[in-house]
């Protein structure tokens, strides 16, 4: 088990291996199971990402039962289509696939965690631009997923990713800076390199509170992936130019940690500050519950 | 130290049913835990949530993930969403409580199964620590008050008689185990009212094969295996 991101890093630069290998190797030891097993579980996970961004996306897209959320990805999807985009097409077609996914999740559709189901949309968001843009393989797709998931361990195990302990900056931050680390491996840069996207991606996002209106995974959360896909993007290119963080990212995931322990409980996923508090928001509550 | 989290694919994963993988995957996961206490669906349940849960667990569809976990449903099931209305058939009575105060356990995402099957209670407290995965932190049952400290999965086997026969099974179960040799983590709970009788609790490291469950379970009358 990695203890921390500098462990993973010189692991992989003795070895000459990148991360995803690294974390193949390990998960085999951990469980006892074969590389095939495990490599063939991740592929499946894999499928379920891709189908969650394609029902979500087609014809008119899915819609939540509150009416809070859906169809949303479905119309930027439209849009791109019919006109000149601000951010790029794979940008948007990217913001597509992250969108979809966590509006399928609140249509209580079938989607895989990663880390957390509120963050759901960073990583396939991601995948999908790596796939428009750099042609990246069936294998390298399952292969990002295991980078993510290294780092993701690491953050998991050292700070938190749950909201109602660390707030939004533990899932979409965390999904976000795991998914800029794959991105980086994807595209070819080295381990450190890895690091220094990962600390980039969750040093911007640090201090997101979460706080879902009605207690709903809807409202901000659809969109909240959206930035953590264009934001796990950005810091990939930054860091593959030879930008680096200067805070390393183990430092970074204590002070996730920190901020997380002291956010007040309204801000970690307890429906009753922030968004969630506002007029509007206690509106939403009353209609949809009742009180 | 080993940490919480200890698979790839507890990270990337679960596969599950929306919206929330602590809320509802997890909550399946405790209420499946439920299930194995209780040794089938408790013919009566009440369901305390606590700080974060007793705040959004309507929101997050908590209520039908528990019950789906009760019924001994998967966290992928299409059926969990309509996990309340199976349960309603079959005539199960349950109940839900606000708790106003803090966390028994020290965790936003807390829930405690207070649950009766067959005439006997078993109260199970438990949270979901993000990302679908679960800890354990007390059960209560048949006497016996046990406090997990490690993760799962973890194995329970209820041993009497004299000293010699327990050491002799206990060394058989590691056999199984294959831990032979190496340090045991195992903790030894007596039962609260009659001290020859206990449960010893087995920290492991990765699920137990169906062959392993199957030979354990010819060793023991009474084993639990939560995973």
């Amino acid at each position: 088990m990695f203890g921390s991101i500098a462990d993973l890093v010189s692991a992989a630069e003795e070895s000459g291996e990148p991360i995803s290998e690294l974390m193949i190797r390990e998960e085999c030891a951990g469980s006892g199971r074969t590389r095939d097993q495990v490599w063939s579980r991740m592929d499946r996970d894999l499928d379920v990402m891709l189908a969650a961004v394609k029902r979500g996306s087609e014809g008119r897209g899915v819609f939540s039962k509150t009416g809070l959320s859906g169809g949303e990805a479905a119309l930027l999807d439209k849009y791109r289509r019919e006109r000149t985009t601000l951010s790029g097409d794979t940008m948007v077609r990217a913001l597509v696939a992250a969108m979809a996914t966590n509006e399928v999740n609140a249509a209580m559709g079938v989607i895989c965690a990663t880390p957390t189901a509120g963050s759901s949309g960073t990583l396939p968001g991601v995948i999908t631009a790596l796939r428009e843009r750099i042609d990246l393989s069936r294998e390298g797709q399952v292969r990002c997923l295991f980078t993510a998931g290294a780092f993701g361990l690491v953050t998991a195990n050292n700070a938190m990713i749950a909201g109602a302990t660390g707030g939004c900056q533990a899932e979409v931050g965390s999904a976000s800076a795991m998914a800029a680390a794959a991105a980086v491996e994807a595209a070819g840069g080295d381990p450190q390199t890895c690091a220094e996207a990962f600390a980039m991606a969750m040093s911007n996002l640090l201090g997101l509170v979460c706080d879902p209106v009605a207690g709903l995974v809807e409202v901000p959360c659809v969109k909240r992936n959206a930035i953590g896909t264009a934001n796990a993007l950005i810091c990939a290119d930054i860091a593959l130019s030879g930008g680096t963080n200067k805070i390393p990212a183990d430092q970074v995931v204590e002070a996730m940690k920190s901020i997380g322990e002291a956010m007040p409980a309204s801000l970690r996923e307890t429906g009753v500050g922030g968004l969630a508090g506002t007029p509007v928001g206690s509106e939403f509550r009353k209609t949809i519950f009742g009180d | 130290m080993m940490g919480k989290y200890r698979s790839v694919f507890d990270i990337i994963g679960p596969v599950m049913i929306g919206p929330s993988s602590s809320h509802t995957a997890g909550a399946v996961s405790i209420g499946r835990i439920g299930h194995i206490l209780a040794g089938g669906m408790p013919d009566r349940v009440i369901i305390r949530y606590y700080e974060s849960f007793a705040r959004t667990h309507r929101g997050h569809g908590t209520d039908y993930a528990i019950v789906s976990g009760l019924l001994g449903l998967d966290p992928d099931d299409p059926k969990v969403p309509n996990a309340m209305a199976i349960a309603r058939a079959v005539g199960v009575d349950i109940e839900f409580v606000e708790e106003d105060g803090d966390s028994p356990i020290h965790h936003p995402n807390t829930v405690v199964l207070d649950m009766v099957r067959a005439g006997e209670t078993i109260s199970l407290w438990a949270c979901s620590i993000g990302g679908g995965t679960i800890e354990v932190r007390r059960i209560r049952l048949g006497g016996y008050d046990v406090r997990p400290s490690g993760p799962l999965p973890m194995l329970f086997v209820e041993e009497d008689g004299r000293q010699d026969d327990v050491d002799a099974s206990l060394a058989r179960i590691q056999a199984v185990l294959g831990q032979e040799g190496e340090p045991v983590r195992k903790t030894i709970y007596p039962m609260v009212d009659d001290e020859d009788r206990r449960m010893v609790g087995f920290d492991l490291d990765h699920p137990l094969s169906a062959a392993q469950r199957e030979r354990i379970g010819s060793l023991s009358s009474r084993i639990m295996y939560l995973e």
